[in-house]
């Protein structure tokens, strides 16, 4: 019996176990660790009628749309705040996109009001667009919840109908939401950005686009948006964007728009060399006209009740060339569509 | 009346039951092995100015065979150079000098107590090849950096990422799911239950170069599909590369995958990993920041998806109190490093040490030697080495000095006896 322990055997045992035990099959991993993330942790159940928006970037930290038989319509947004701002800024961002004065503190309050969603308390404030008709009357429900010095933001814009059909679904999105501010800070420090404007507006813009001019999904900040490119692999980046008030001026938009393509920085007297007058919607504007070794820059500037116009074309030179007449007929053909 | 030893005679029952082995004993066979490791070593070490020591370990030790190019440099190079030429690796050589060896223990070696010391000798080679074996197989390297102050409890693997799904919804705990390499490499739809989608690995790489694309140009390659997440908005082009195994190689491995509820699909995203840790995303470019936390939003859940450095978690953490390096007076060259750190243990248990050069931390099993240190940044990086088959090496070299101790004295004794037997003899 003994001789049948064998070195043999021994020794082919530990040769099998040197060459095939050593092996791990790959497995997912699960596990719990200690929370180490920062950042602020925003996160919501979505109600069956609504999407996602994709393509989300900058400030917002969520949008939505409510899915019709006609399409996506509406927007709902969650936007973080750094600060505790004041419900009156935050309010006078929609108000005058929807033809109201600017509120103050006092007058806020007259049309706000406190509702608890989830055991949290949410300020709510509703601005309709008295210009428009009853039905298609757009409107901005807001929210507003603060917690830990932190403001969050829920506008929810639609026309008058959808946000009323909706309203419950709104409720119960915010009561589902978890909201917790995180170590480093949020990118926005206060309200500065208008909503975008929903497609049954009456007072949508329009223009006339070059048929190989690509359109591209709008954003938030966008209001057109298309790319424009030719077989050499060159590209131009076509926006039109709108912000309330004048967002820095010419002088500053111009030189940041100029650092984009390379070129320096310039004052008010240097300005000149770019500038130009044109007119717009037969509105006086300024057209802006640079180029560098390989960039050019080519952009609308239009002032109008309380609002600026933005209409850039950015890209490789020898192809912003090649479409600079296309792009001036296009600011020619473009109507704000308020007459 | 004169009876054979016991040991010849168990010898020729060997090779009786044994024939089919005798081929595999023949020493030439060894010689031929040994000769052709020798090259192989020579080859792999040439190699190493071309792929690293990295890559000419696992090209030709940890494989059956290479293919090796003749050096243009070399005598005809130009000539001999297209030709490729295939090297036997480590795993074929050292399998077949295990098998010849372990043939001639059964079929050449007599077991008896005058060569014990041959057979102990072998027995060590053996336990050397196969302890080498096994720590190919079971041995992990991963790196450990610590801030000054601060406490860490998890290694991150120096080669291999991990696509990693964290919940953080939890104030106090984030739950984790991982999918290693190896599941990446492979591809497929992986589930897991603690996870509320599916993962669909649409492509894995790793190793590619990204840089991020005018708004209106499209991408192309594996990013092209993309729909979500920071390399959409980042529009962000990724180009696959093959992996760098040179010491100073930086690979930026990539995934691109798609999640599933169900059957509806939540869209497309791709994750870089940064070779140094994704927090260096945010320093390279703010857009990419999110490469660290790409958020995921679900069923009132935030989950973050993130393409790391492969992780383990370990039961205990280490305090990083202080560092310190000295250098030669006058010069740039190191002369020591030193981490002064806490161990924690379980049970509210630990202990102070210091951990410098060739003066490792040990602990459950882990080796954690002085590998990095930045005293500007305050950090310090460990070099961790789990190698259950340490001992192995040390048991093989006891066994040939026992060997070898007992062959020579064993001749010794019996020179010694015949010399004195003579001298009585001629007295």
């Amino acid at each position: 019996m003994y001789r049948n322990f064998s070195w043999t055997r021994f020794l082919s045992a530990l040769f099998c176990m040197g060459l095939f035990s050593c092996g791990e099959n790959a497995e997912i991993q699960s596990y719990t660790a200690p929370n180490h993330y920062e950042g602020p942790v925003v996160a919501w159940e979505l109600p069956d009628q609504w999407g996602e928006n994709p393509g989300m970037g900058g400030i917002m930290a969520g949008s939505f749309h409510i899915k019709t038989d006609d399409g996506p319509q509406g927007r709902i947004g969650v936007m973080p705040f750094r600060d505790s701002v004041e419900t009156s800024q935050v309010v006078n961002m929609f108000a005058r996109e929807l033809g109201h004065r600017d509120y103050n503190q006092s007058t806020v309050d007259q049309v706000l009001q406190k509702k608890e969603l989830g055991g949290r308390s949410f300020e709510l404030i509703r601005l309709e667009d008295k210009a428009s008709e009853e039905e298609t009357q757009r409107t901005a429900l807001l929210a507003l919840h603060r917690q830990d010095g932190q403001t969050w933001l829920f506008p929810f814009i639609a026309n008058k109908k959808l946000v009323n059909e909706q309203l419950d679904n709104f409720y119960a999105f915010l009561s589902s939401t978890t909201l917790r501010a995180g170590k480093t800070p949020v990118r926005a420090v206060a309200p500065s950005l208008p909503p975008a404007q929903p497609a049954s507006s009456p007072h949508q813009p329009t223009w006339e686009t070059p048929p190989h001019w690509e359109r591209k999904p709008s954003t938030q900040m966008r209001i057109g948006n298309y790319a424009v490119t030719n077989d050499a692999g060159d590209s131009l980046d076509f926006s039109i964007t709108s912000f309330p008030g004048q967002v820095g001026g010419i002088l500053a938009n111009v030189n940041r728009w100029l650092g984009q393509v390379g070129i320096e920085a310039t004052d008010e007297e240097g300005l000149k060399q770019y500038l130009s007058d044109r007119t717009v919607d037969e509105k006086p504007a300024k057209l802006v006209l640079a180029e560098s070794e390989d960039q050019a820059l080519y952009a609308a500037i239009l002032f109008h009740k309380g609002r600026s116009w933005f209409l850039k074309l950015m890209g490789e030179r020898s192809l912003a060339q090649t479409e600079k007449e296309n792009f001036l007929r296009l600011v020619d053909s473009f109507c704000l569509g308020d007459h | 009346m004169s009876q054979k030893p016991k040991g010849i005679s168990s010898l020729s029952e060997r090779r009786k039951r044994f024939a089919w082995l005798i081929p595999f004993a023949d020493l030439r066979i060894t010689l031929t092995l040994l000769s052709l490791s020798m090259i192989l070593i020579f080859v792999a070490t040439l190699e190493q100015v071309r792929v690293g020591i990295r890559g000419a370990q696992a090209e030709f030790f940890e494989s059956m065979y290479g293919i090796w190019h003749y050096p243009t440099q070399f005598w005809g190079g130009e000539y001999l150079n297209p030709m490729p030429i295939p090297i036997p690796g480590g795993y074929l050589l050292g399998g077949l000098l295990i098998f010849n060896l372990l043939a001639a223990f059964i079929t050449r070696f007599q077991w008896s107590g005058k060569k014990m010391g041959i057979q102990f000798i072998h027995l060590g080679i053996i336990m050397l090849l196969v302890g080498q074996l096994a720590t190919q197989a079971m041995q992990e390297e991963s790196r450990m950096q610590i801030d000054k102050g601060e406490s860490k409890n998890y290694l991150e693997r120096f080669h291999g990422v991990e696509l990693a799904f964290i919940d953080v919804t939890n104030p106090n705990t984030e739950q984790v799911v991982a999918l290693p390499q190896e599941l990446l490499e492979q591809g497929g739809i992986h589930y897991a239950k603690e996870l509320p989608f599916k993962v669909k690995v649409l492509e894995f790489g790793p190793n590619c170069e990204f840089n991020s694309l005018p708004p209106a140009q499209k991408t192309s390659g594996p990013a092209k599909g993309v729909n979500r997440g920071v390399i959409q908005t980042a529009n962000l082009e990724i180009r696959p590369k093959p992996e760098d195994f040179s010491s100073e190689g930086m690979n930026f491995g990539y995934v691109v995958f798609a999640l599933f509820d169900g059957k509806e699909s939540l869209g497309t995203w791709a994750a870089i990993s940064h070779p140094a840790g994704n927090h260096w995303w945010a320093q390279i470019n703010p857009k990419m920041g999110d490469l660290a936390f790409q958020p995921i939003r679900t069923n009132g859940r935030l989950w973050g998806a993130t393409l790391r450095p492969q992780r383990e978690y370990l039961p205990y953490s280490i305090e990083l109190l202080g560092i310190a390096n000295e250098f030669y007076q006058g010069t740039d060259i190191p002369f020591n490093f030193e981490s002064e750190i806490v161990l924690k243990m379980e049970e509210n248990q630990s202990r102070r040490a210091l951990v410098y050069m060739n003066t490792p931390l040990r602990h459950a099993g882990k080796t954690f030697y002085q590998y990095q240190m930045n005293k500007a940044a305050d950090y310090t990086v460990f070099q961790v080495v789990r190698n259950p088959s340490w001992l192995v090496p040390y048991i093989a070299c006891v066994l040939v000095s026992i060997g070898l101790l007992w062959q020579f004295s064993f001749h010794l004794l019996r020179f010694l006896t015949k010399n004195s037997k003579a001298n009585l003899a001629s007295s």
